[in-house]
């Protein structure tokens, strides 16, 4: 029964090694010859990003996906993000601002919750004009991390469903504490005037 | 930037390919000294004789062994001091399931690709947090839990240590349950699951109770932590021991015999499905597993004389006086000058039983020790059976009472049953029963009044 996942798992961390080859040349090539090559590398860990959520997307839809919780500290998650958005934002003009609230550990799965707010700034990062701000801020107990731009904003509401959006929304209801369940928003309440993504975890 | 050029580095992985990588990262945050390890032997070889700074390792290391087995082994055995950076590198997500459920933990762990800005950030985190527990590793290492325990608590409630408040409550957990205090680490690990339901929180509790003999309670726990993760290995080897106390010794093997298939060169952990076989009465399951144990636990000095009486018991169970005795002979003679008196009794005891004419006046030797000390219940054991064999009936019913008095009288019950039967002498072993229960009542009485 495991088969066809143990098959899938193996491709993608074959595919992962592969991938983190061509990466530590480009890295050495950079060092070596001065080069800036941050595009290729944004490139090789979006792959990298790709393949893990099609993996998630592949345990959530045979139901039987479970997330890896550990103490986070929220801070260091948004920074992350940044890390990995930051200057291929910038190389497109857009800047990314962080205001992150919480101060305190979250109990979460880093992992996933990475990716998802990576993939909701790439999305962010295809409409925005100029801006696109990630902020993390604590609200009668729930942790609510939101991304938000200043692009025009969602066409029709709810959007139509992707695969991405369809995996973080299950992905956010996984996370579950005390009988409550996390939840994904989307909505045009954007406060810099676009769109904005909702991530409440309990 | 931390100065990464003066830290030391190894990189364990046995793909030469992937090796290069970690290297190449490595090198382009500064590191200069980078050594390889390309396999487990070679891994633990290096950590022992000159411990690096920063170790870098991949989860996959062949052979059927993982990153995560290296690392338990490393903390098992006191190979790696808490200053020493441990990062798990993996392509694998499953990691991630690991981490959060097991007791275990490296410092950090990152998945593949990852840009070497990222591992910075990584292990700068570790080091700041190094940083802000140094003082406890310190007194913890001198075992001086009194004061480690108060480090933490001044850390938990001070700013610095906002960051690391569910660290600060883990260590003082472990401290707790590592100084013998078992009934303030289950507070203290149920007060952590107040927060969210960690597995190796709830397996903390599990461990807590067994330690106050509260079995039935430390079993319902311990159950739920092995029927939600599977992959947290340890928590099956808990239950086992749990099972054990018990007296449920079949249940005890299944479970590791289970675990033990998907760990096959994890050698304590065979170590355990031995004893559960040999409790289990499955004596030829007993005997193999020690087998394979000496024959294949290559860490150096891992094989104990511990581990041969037990294979030399092995074959005793499986009535191969022969076999049994060419194990006790091959011990040499600084190993047995090197035992303790439990280890000596049982090397008695079982030669006696093994080879009379070689072993009778060995054991003999020993009796006014063996009269007058308590020994372990695997020792109590050997003893007694060794004493029924040569007649000595005040020895046997002796050690048979301290066994059935003493706080693992479930484990041993059915095995000192058995060795009674084979003598005939059940109606006395009757009486013994009879005698310790009535002393335990006398007992209860005489503390409630």
């Amino acid at each position: 029964m495991h088969k066809l996942l143990d098959i899938l798992a193996s491709g993608v961390h074959d595919a992962k090694n592969q991938l983190f080859i061509a990466e530590s040349l480009i890295a050495a090539a950079e060092a070596k010859h001065g080069l800036k090559m941050s595009e290729a590398r944004y490139a090789i860990e979006a792959a990298g990003n790709r393949l893990s959520r099609t993996l998630a997307a592949y345990g959530i839809l045979r139901h039987d996906a479970a997330l890896g919780v550990t103490p986070v500290l929220v801070g260091d998650l948004c920074e992350e993000v940044v890390l990995a958005q930051k200057s291929h934002l910038a190389g497109q003009d857009i800047a990314l601002t962080v205001d992150c609230q919480v101060f305190d550990e979250w109990p979460l799965d880093r992992d996933l919750v990475t990716d998802m707010l990576n993939n909701a700034v790439q999305n962010a990062g295809r409409f925005a004009r100029s801006r696109i701000s990630l902020s993390a801020r604590e609200d009668g107990g729930w942790l609510v991390l939101s991304v938000e731009d200043d692009g025009p904003g969602f066409a029709t509401l709810p959007p139509t469903h992707g695969t991405g959006l369809m995996v973080a929304d299950r992905l956010a209801a996984l996370h579950a504490r005390k009988g409550q369940q996390g939840s994904l928003h989307l909505s045009n309440g954007s406060s810099l005037g676009g769109a904005r993504f909702e991530l409440r975890l309990p | 930037m931390s100065e990464y050029n003066k830290k030391r580095f190894l990189v364990i992985d046995d793909q030469p390919q992937a090796r290069d990588a970690l290297r190449t990262i490595a090198q382009t945050i500064g590191a200069f000294a980078v050594e390889f390890a390309s396999n487990y032997q070679d891994a633990i070889y290096r950590i022992r004789n000159n411990s690096p700074d920063i170790i870098l390792c991949d989860y996959v290391l062949g052979e059927g062994r993982s990153g995560q087995q290296l690392l338990e082994e490393l903390r098992r055995f006191n190979l790696l001091p808490d200053e020493t950076i441990f990062m798990m590198v993996t392509g694998e997500q499953s990691y991630e399931q690991v981490v959060s459920a097991v007791e275990l933990v490296p410092d950090d762990y990152i998945i593949k690709p990852f840009s070497p800005d990222k591992l910075v950030l990584r292990l700068d985190r570790i080091i700041a947090k190094k940083n802000f527990f140094a003082a406890y590793y310190q007194e913890k290492r001198k075992q001086e839990y009194a004061r480690a325990l108060a480090i933490l608590e001044a850390q938990r409630s001070s700013e610095t240590g906002r960051p690391y408040r569910f660290e600060i409550q883990r260590q003082q957990a472990e401290v707790l349950l590592a100084s013998g205090d078992a009934e303030a680490s289950e507070k203290a690990y149920r007060s952590i699951l107040e927060n969210y339901e960690f597995p190796w929180a709830r397996a903390g509790v599990a461990r807590s109770l067994h330690k106050q003999n509260r079995l039935t309670e430390a079993r319902a726990e311990i159950d739920k932590v092995v029927d939600s993760t599977p992959h947290f290995f340890d928590a099956s080897d808990l239950k086992a021991s749990i099972c054990m106390a018990q007296g449920e010794h079949a249940e005890a093997q299944k479970v590791l015999d289970e675990v033990a298939k998907k760990t096959p060169r994890n050698y304590l952990r065979k170590r355990m499905l031995a004893e559960a076989a040999t409790l289990n009465g499955d004596s030829e399951t007993a005997r193999a597993t020690m087998a394979d144990v000496i024959a294949n636990d290559t860490m150096p000095g891992a094989i104990s004389p511990e581990d041969r009486l037990t294979m030399a018991r092995s074959h005793l169970d499986g009535n191969d006086k022969i076999s049994a005795e060419k194990v006790l002979v091959g011990l040499r003679d600084v190993e047995i000058q090197a035992m303790n008196l439990a280890e000596q009794a049982s090397f008695a005891a079982l030669l006696a039983i093994s080879s009379p004419e070689k072993g009778k006046a060995r054991f003999a030797g020993l009796r006014p020790a063996l009269l007058a000390s308590e020994l372990g219940p695997t020792t109590s054991l050997d003893v007694m059976r060794a004493a029924l064999s040569v007649s000595d009936h005040e020895l046997a019913d002796l050690h048979a009472e301290q066994l059935m008095a003493g706080i693992e009288a479930k484990k041993v019950f059915g095995a000192i049953r058995k060795q009674y039967a084979l003598y005939g002498r059940e109606t006395d072993f009757r009486e013994i029963q009879k005698q310790v229960a009535l002393k335990r009542i006398h007992h209860e009485e005489k503390s409630q009044a």
